[in-house]
């Protein structure tokens, strides 16, 4: 039998950072995935977009952590995951839309988060050739950006494994152990890991490993594609994102990454549920349609790749984090709902300070001052308030 | 104007109209349709692009839309050259760096979704998808087969060279040219057969679908029932230090701007693999007029088949064997290729290392299967089959028959009672043979009579010269009971015909016979064997005869050693072969050893010594679409305990154009020199597309722009 301090369910956008954080304040702590790498669930799936722009605080909150982090992993670090302050564009097209981002900006403004209400002449200038016609402008965030999965994945496996974190891949969870309601082990891959506390990190597997542990966590999955294009000189400033829906898809969003290639993704519709990680002939078509509308002169810049990932979704958009009181050391950091890339690295240095001060089931934020997070995302709620900007 | 005017075996292309276009503003010409990439190199521009990262000179590599290295600015867009036809007046230029997108901000007027519906759906109209399709086609499926290339065949289209295999079943004896008129006609016989080219397949999607990037402008979804994936080889490519100048390309590459694009692409090669591919290079470079240094291997003994090899030796090309390319050197191309020999362990041996003067370095290591589409379609569920280069790689004969027996495969996959020929199955495995065991053919005394001599000692799956003998004179010695067996003159009935000198694809069967009454009058003179008897020899000849009868030539023996030089007595040619019968007097004692004609002199493999190079692989770019070198990959995977090549992609390694077709089989070398096992390494995943396509051509807004009614005639279903 393995001991340590704590451990991680899942290499992923959430583990991996918690994990750094966790061994560089000194604790023992296992990484298990059953992946054969690092970030190979839905992190590698993720567009690369980490925004503060949510409606609900702790997001907010929770996000301006992560963008703190990305902006400083090459100072602090000399870890370059192409972070680029590139801000984000909400843009409407609509009265209803413009209204909606309008009733928005004092909640954002109120929890950090700096946010205006910019013209369509501004627009034209942070992304120029977007279509003009019809704009009324539209929310912008300049301190949002984004930044590379997969290398962002790397540098924090980097930092774990540099504070000391043992990682084990390839490993399927097959059992926990429980005394009363307390897990005292689970094993994967035959082999039994003991520990004080545990963390289920698994992204789109989270209600999986619950289920093995005893628990129900409402945490479906839902399958959305993306794709990337081939680079080009860098010609437009922010994450694009266009909430209407249509018959055929939602809401769907796109940005230059710093080395000049366009990341796209768009949400179907309806909704596909699953795990199915296979290839459409529909998506591109789709929205591959919206982005030229949306910015006529992407129609020469040449697609290079498609891949398909997963939300895991719970029914109100908010992740769920906390301690179930069927596994009480347990500690759930789930159902980011297609956000644990922006999420993970705030998060992980979030839980690892509640962590520390003594955060466990009876009092999940210790002495810190992150009640209001465990409050919001708690696996109690009733999950009717819906997330406006999922 | 670097084209061949004058080549011996292919027309030369009087159709094509000259036209003129723009080279980063200069005004140059070209032939309407042809490649950019190819209309530059007949110009003397080889340089397209230089590297966004850092600034490095990129070429034309694979010319088979592959790679991306030859992307340039075409009409302001980023274009491959090497698949982009040149039409009047086009603007070509150099790209510096990352393209502009074009400020096109017209609104977007007309999206459209075009499918189409097959029964098979087969990737590639090479040799084994056309025979696919016309054994599909004879069951009566509607079959759809989709080639990238402007022309069915596959690589056939690039084969000069006359076939090995059996006349019977593959066509033996005839060139790969004609071979692949002769099965698109086949397969267009049958009704329910559609071939569309410029149709590169994109992506193989989990709907059962495919998206075709048609006539590289549009977006055609085809759903089908059935795939046979028939996409062929990509050649493999190796890594030293150089390999990313301009000037090094793949062998086959240098084919495709030779033989069929007519451009005479350099003045001089070198050329790295002696498997068939490297060898037939040489042959191909020899008849449009470029010079071979040499041909380079690395083992201790020819890869490809041995009675290609000595044809090489004989036209004056020396095949160096435990040998290596050490470096390509040049400022902005290869001007240079520094090769050694190598010890036991691969290592260069100290004072063996020698410089060659030369413009281009082709890579001929090896092929392997483009089995993204299998891949693809296994994993999604959908019913598939591979046959050809993309199943196993062998030569073409063998992929004709492989598409036959997918084809029965899949019909009976499909519920379709049939019954498969065995020996089909029989045929395409012996066709696919390596070469066997190499045997010692007896002396051979030329008598008054014709008879043939052999220059063909290896089992090879071969057999043309026995079927073409018309009196039956040559018979396979059966130890196999199959074409892999030798042949052998059984009798005294040759006629002299020549059927056999000219059918045969190694050039390795020679007439002899001694000159009529010259025996008679030689004893009548001394009464014993007299040193001036004389003997004639018929010789094969595959290069432009316009000599006059009379000129005396190098004559070599089965190696390619010289052995005389005689004069042409005169000069026959058999125009169904496409090829001449030369006819020579020399000394009696020699005519049975000689072989073959030198075709290039001594001097063309000349080198001078040189410095082994220090060792430079490390900083060798390995990626070359986002030049990452071999070092930066190896301390990436020891600083990170990397296990899974998929986490290269963050060195962006496989994220580049071409999607890690060309590297892929390069980075084990990585993993290696990081103490790492390749083999407990997780493999890449594959996601489409396949190939880069603009976002307009998605939604076919090109369609519009076009006009519907032209779009749809140039090749839609």
């Amino acid at each position: 039998m393995k001991h340590f301090d704590v451990v991680i369910v899942g290499a992923g956008s959430v583990g991996v950072p918690l994990a750094w954080q966790l061994a560089a304040r000194g604790l023992k702590v296992a990484v298990i995935d059953q992946e054969a790498s690092w970030g190979r669930g839905q992190n590698r799936a993720a567009i690369g977009g980490v925004r503060a722009t949510h409606s609900d605080p702790a997001k907010i909150r929770i996000c301006l952590e992560s963008i703190e982090i990305f902006s400083s992993l090459k100072s602090k670090y000399g870890l370059d995951v192409e972070w680029q302050p590139g801000g984000y564009l909400y843009v409407a097209y609509d009265e209803a839309t413009e209204m909606q981002f309008r009733s928005l900006l004092k909640k954002q403004k109120t929890a950090g988060l700096e946010i205006d209400w910019i013209s369509p002449e501004k627009i034209a200038r942070l992304a120029p050739g977007i279509r003009t016609e019809g704009l009324l402008g539209g929310t912008f965030s300049p301190y949002d950006g984004y930044a590379s999965p997969l290398m962002a994945a790397t540098a924090f496996h980097k930092l774990a494994l540099d504070a000391g974190v043992l990682f084990f891949f390839n490993r399927r969870v097959e059992s926990i152990r429980k005394a009363d309601n307390t897990i005292i082990s689970l094993t994967a891959g035959q082999e039994e890991f003991s520990a004080e506390f545990f963390v289920n990190a698994a992204g789109a597997e989270a209600a999986d490993i619950a289920k093995i542990a005893g628990f129900d966590i409402p945490v479906f999955p839902d399958c959305h594609e993306a794709g990337v294009t081939e680079p080009v000189e860098r010609f437009m400033q922010p994450m694009i994102v266009d909430i209407r829906s249509d018959a055929e898809s939602g809401n769907y969003y796109f940005y230059q990454a710093r080395t000049g290639q366009v990341v796209f993704c768009i949400t179907p519709r309806p909704q596909i549920w699953g795990r199915d990680k296979d290839s459409t002939s529909t998506f591109l078509p789709i929205c591959v349609r919206r982005m030229i509308e949306l910015y006529p002169r992407l129609r020469n810049l040449r697609v290079r790749r498609t891949w398909r990932g997963m939300y895991p979704m719970t029914p109100d958009g908010l992740p769920i984090i906390g301690y179930p009181d069927m596994a009480i050391n347990f500690l759930q950091a789930v159902g980011m709902c297609g956000q644990g890339f922006m999420m993970g690295p705030g998060l992980g240095h979030i839980l690892a300070q509640t962590i520390m001060a003594g955060g466990s089931h009876a009092n999940p934020a210790g002495a810190t001052e992150y009640n209001f997070i465990f409050d919001e995302f708690s696996i109690n709620r009733s999950f009717d308030h819906a997330e406006l900007l999922k | 104007m670097n084209r061949i005017e004058n080549h011996p075996i292919l027309q030369s292309r009087k159709d094509r109209r000259q036209i003129r276009f723009y080279f980063d503003g200069d005004e140059i010409a070209g032939f309407e349709g042809e490649p950019v990439a190819s209309a530059l190199i007949a110009s003397g521009h080889h340089v397209f692009s230089h590297h966004h990262k850092d600034g490095a000179p990129q070429g034309l590599f694979c010319a088979n839309g592959q790679c991306s290295q030859c992307t340039m600015l075409i009409d302001g867009i980023p274009k491959k050259s090497c698949m982009t036809p040149l039409s009047e007046g086009m603007d070509v230029r150099t790209l510096y760096g990352l393209p502009h997108l074009p400020a096109e901000d017209e609104p977007l007027v007309q999206a459209e979704r075009r499918s189409v519906r097959t029964d098979i759906f087969i990737i590639g109209a090479g040799p084994a998808g056309l025979a696919a399709a016309t054994e599909l086609g004879r069951m009566g499926y509607q079959v759809l087969v989709a080639d990238d290339k402007a022309q069915a065949g596959g690589k056939l289209v690039l084969q000069t060279h006359k076939f090995f295999g059996s006349e019977a079943d593959c066509y033996a004896g005839t060139r790969g040219i004609d071979i692949a008129h002769i099965l698109e006609d086949e397969a267009k016989r049958h009704p329910s057969v559609t071939i569309l080219t410029n149709a590169p397949v994109v992506g193989i999607y989990k709907d059962r679908k495919a998206g075709i990037y048609l006539n590289y402008e549009s977006y055609l979804l085809v759903e089908f029932t059935a795939l046979v994936v028939a996409a062929g080889a990509r050649e493999k490519a190796l890594h030293f230090p150089g390999w990313d100048l301009p000037g090094v390309i793949g062998a086959g590459a240098f084919q495709t701007l030779v033989n069929r694009d007519l451009v005479k692409a350099y003045r001089k090669i070198l050329i790295i693999g002696s498997g068939n591919v490297g060898l037939i290079a040489a042959y191909h470079a020899l008849q449009a007029g470029i010079t071979v240094a040499g041909i380079i291997e690395v083992a201790g003994r020819v890869n490809g088949y041995q009675v290609h090899a000595d044809k090489i030796r004989r036209m004056g090309v020396p095949i160096s064997l435990n040998s290596t390319i050490l470096k390509a050197e040049g400022r902005d191309k290869v001007e240079r290729a520094i090769v050694a020999a190598v010890d036991e362990k691969g290592q260069p041996v100290a004072g063996t290392a020698r410089a060659y003067e030369v413009d281009a370095v082709l890579i001929a290591a090896g092929l392997s299967p483009c089995n993204e589409f299998l891949e693809q379609a296994r994993r999604y569920g959908i019913m598939a089959v591979a046959a050809g280069d993309a199943a196993e790689i062998a030569e073409a004969s063998s992929a004709m028959y492989g598409g036959k027996t997918a084809a029965m495969d899949l019909a009976s996959m499909l519920g379709k009672k049939i019954i498969v020929n065995p020996e089909w199955e029989t045929t395409r495995k012996v066709l696919a043979s390596r070469p066997g065991d190499s045997y010692e053919r007896s002396p051979v005394v030329p008598g008054s009579e014709w008879r043939p001599v052999f220059f063909c000692s290896e089992e090879i799956p071969c057999n043309p010269c026995a079927t073409v003998c018309p009196v039956g004179a040559i018979q396979l010695r059966p130890m196999h009971g199959n074409i892999m067996d030798l042949p052998y003159f059984e009798g005294n009935r040759c006629t002299g015909c020549g059927s056999c000198v000219a059918v045969c694809p190694g050039l390795a069967i020679t007439l002899v016979r001694r000159i009529p009454g010259e025996k008679a009058l030689a004893d009548k003179a001394s009464g014993d064997k007299a040193s001036g008897d004389r003997a004639q020899v018929v010789l094969p000849w595959e290069f432009n005869a316009d000599f006059d009868i009379g000129t005396e030539l190098d004559l070599v023996d089965q190696k390619g050693d010289f052995v005389e030089r005689a004069p042409v007595v005169s000069k026959r040619r058999v125009s169904s072969r496409n090829t001449w019968l030369l006819t020579f007097h020399v000394d009696i004692a020699h005519a049975s050893k000689i072989a073959g004609i030198r075709v290039q002199p001594q001097e063309a493999s000349a080198f001078q010594s040189a410095e082994i190079p220090a060792d430079g692989a490390a900083d060798t770019v390995l990626c070359r679409c986002e030049r990452v070198t071999l070092g930066e990959i190896v301390e990436f995977i020891r600083n990170n305990k990397v296990r899974d090549i998929n986490q290269l992609k963050s060195l962006r390694v496989g994220m580049g154009a071409c999607g890690g077709k060309t590297c892929s089989q390069l980075v084990g070398k990585a993993f290696r020199l990081a103490g790492t096992d390749p083999a407990e390494v997780e493999p890449a995943t594959q996601r489409p597309l396949f190939m880069e396509m603009p976002m307009g051509a998605a939604v076919n807004e090109g369609l519009h722009k076009l006009g519907g009614k032209e779009a749809g005639a140039r090749g839609a279903p």
